[in-house]
């Protein structure tokens, strides 16, 4: 079970919290009891006090009416008279003393034994006395007094006794707690810094290890390893914490792998352009070359009309293929826009790959060209000069990347749906490796290395302009060569969308 | 022209995959000499092997092998070490470095002037 540090952070508060209130609140309920115990035993001492005075008195009341019973002279019965009235005080502070209503209930009794003592008897006899001595010394009422001033005197030992007993046991209990307590508060003693150094130690293993966790993810993050990820199974704010550092890291692990992504992207991007200013100049000086060549010889030099004518040819074509490289790289700018303007007219493929074909043998005679295509015109709507271009650039691939005695197929194939297109060579083919970017611009494979001259354009643009007629593109490799095709929807499939609206140039 | 005046005439060989350019080469250098023509560097080499030329015009950006790897090789065996070859390329600057380290005897740079390619072919020639 995971504490949260919240929880274990009060916990161990609460705990030196509850020790210490326990300690003090009992050092205090001891303290109490003592001052307590201290002031009963004071009190009981004015209590014995109070009881030995009252006693004095009494035993002199006593002392006085024996004497003025014997003598009866003046001064003893003044004496009397002195003492009938001392013993009052004592027992109105034996009274004081005793607080306790049973015990002053007791006093109130020794006081009516006294008075009951005084007027009921002393008085009476000492009238007696002096009216009849002889009456007044009877053993009789010698007895009475004594049996009179024993009652008093033992009352009034017992009320000093109880006081003595009480302040004694209160002194005792108070002795008895103080003793527990002072047990205690060594026990606490012991058990307190054991108690708080175990909260301690509960409390750093709750927040130490997890933070350390935390210390050494941190590090690494610095350090560049965003694989780094931290527990997240703990219930508590570390759990928290976890979480977040691992959103955050996996966060800046995506964020990182994206630039660098991108960064390769821009490099990639920036060596195609390179490699396409190099191939443009290159690609343009080919033709260039010719038609400077051959005009200045036909300035410089007397030639017959013949040649004259051969020359100009040349200069015609040459130019020619210089114009269409021109309107190739204008093209590359319709790679990148979204749209892509196409006319949409009822166009005879047939009649393309033938014308196509014818053009590529006045071109390059060296190929042989095996054209399959049946008598019919086979139609379907799309962009004539598009088209074209497509054929043209599959066609000029062909014969570039293949020997030059070597067999270019070409050929239709129509079913319902599709019209289907391939030109296939006796070239190397397509290594597995380049399948995926063959349709890229500026991408070339090993083209360069072959010595083969091109931009890297002609089959992303085929690939758009077929795409932007609903066709597709594609290849397979043969045993040898390669065969590239395409195929676009047929005449009737499109017709039947016509309603749509329809791309138009 | 008889056959003793033709075989007296010496012969080029041109290699280049441009066709246009092999007619144009021919033409600035006109009828003094005989002509052989290859589209890239295996058909030069055929050819070579059936008859060595007296001098190589050759272009660099070719299919199969480049024209200075075929420079290279002929530079290393000793009965075409010596055959003069000017080399002819679209590609400026390090290819002519190249070119004339590897021991090529002339660099042309497309586009070129046909009487420059025809001066240099006679000195070559008469060297």
């Amino acid at each position: 079970m995971r504490h949260s540090v919240g929880v274990r952070i009060a916990a161990v508060t609460f705990l030196a919290a509850g020790v210490l209130a326990l300690i003090f609140t009992l050092f205090f309920i001891a303290e109490r009891d003592l001052k307590r115990a201290n002031s009963a035993t004071s009190r009981s001492a004015d209590v014995s006090a109070a009881g030995v005075n009252l006693r004095a008195r009494v035993s002199a009341l006593d002392a006085a009416f024996r004497a003025a019973l014997q003598e009866r002279t003046a001064t003893s019965t003044s004496d009397w008279h002195t003492a009938r009235e001392s013993w009052q005080p004592a027992a109105a502070q034996l009274a004081s003393a005793v607080q306790s209503g049973p015990d002053q209930q007791r006093v109130h009794e020794i006081e009516s034994l006294i008075h009951a003592y005084v007027s009921d008897f002393a008085d009476p006899l000492l009238e007696i006395a002096r009216v009849a001595p002889s009456t007044a010394h009877s053993p009789a009422l010698s007895d009475e007094d004594r049996i009179r001033l024993t009652t008093i005197t033992s009352e009034t030992d017992a009320i000093t006794a109880a006081a003595a007993r009480t302040a004694a046991s209160r002194s005792r209990s108070a002795d008895a707690f103080a003793d527990r307590v002072t047990k205690f508060g060594l026990a606490a003693l012991i058990i307190t810094p054991l108690l708080l150094i175990s909260g301690g130690i509960w409390l750093l293993r709750g927040v130490a290890r997890p933070l350390r966790e935390v210390v050494d993810g941190t590090s690494s993050v610095a350090g560049g390893d965003f694989t780094v990820r931290l527990d997240d199974r703990r219930r508590d704010e570390f759990g928290t914490l976890a979480k977040a550092f691992n959103r955050m890291t996996s966060a800046l692990a995506t964020n990182r792998d994206e630039l660098i992504a991108r960064a390769q992207r821009l490099e990639e991007s920036e060596r195609r352009k390179s490699e396409l200013v190099s191939i443009v100049s290159h690609e343009v000086r080919t033709p260039l070359a010719s038609i400077l060549g051959f005009a200045r010889l036909l300035l410089e030099r007397d030639l017959t009309a013949d040649e004259q004518r051969a020359y100009l040819r040349i200069i015609d074509d040459e130019a020619t293929r210089l114009a269409s490289l021109v309107s190739d790289f204008l093209d590359i700018r319709l790679l990148e826009d979204k749209r892509f303007p196409l006319r949409s007219n009822h166009v005879d493929v047939r009649q393309i790959v033938v014308d196509q074909t014818e053009a590529l043998h006045v071109r390059n005679p060296g190929h042989q060209l095996d054209v399959r295509v049946e008598d019919e015109p086979v139609m379907v709507l799309g962009d004539e000069q598009r088209l074209t271009q497509v054929m043209v650039n599959l066609l000029s691939n062909a014969e570039k990347f293949s020997p030059n005695d070597g067999k270019v197929t070409v050929g239709i194939h129509v079913t319902p749906r599709n019209v289907r297109v391939y030109v296939a060579d006796e070239g190397p083919g397509i290594p597995p490796e380049h399948a995926d970017q063959l349709f890229e611009p500026f991408f070339r494979g090993d083209a360069a290395a072959a010595g083969i001259a091109g931009a890297g354009i002609g089959l992303a643009l085929c690939r758009r302009i077929i795409e932007a007629h609903g066709g597709r593109i594609g290849f397979e490799n043969l045993q040898p060569g390669a065969r590239f095709w395409f195929e676009l929807p047929s005449l009737a499939v499109t017709e039947s969308k016509q309603l749509e609206p329809a791309q138009q140039a | 022209m008889n056959v003793a005046a033709e075989t007296l005439r010496p012969l080029i060989l041109i290699c280049d995959d441009e066709r246009p350019l092999r007619e144009l080469i021919k033409a600035a250098l006109g009828d003094g000499y005989r002509y052989e023509e290859a589209a890239d560097t295996g058909e030069a080499e055929e050819l070579m092997a059936a008859d060595l030329p007296s001098l190589l015009v050759l272009d660099v950006m070719l299919p199969g092998k480049s024209g200075l790897e075929l420079l290279g090789e002929l530079r290393d065996r000793p009965e075409t070490a010596d055959i003069p070859v000017v080399i002819i390329s679209a590609w400026h600057g390090e290819y002519e470095v190249t070119a004339l380290g590897s021991g090529a005897d002339a660099f042309l740079g497309k586009p070129f002037d046909p009487d420059e390619l025809a001066h240099t072919v006679e000195r070559l020639i008469a060297a």
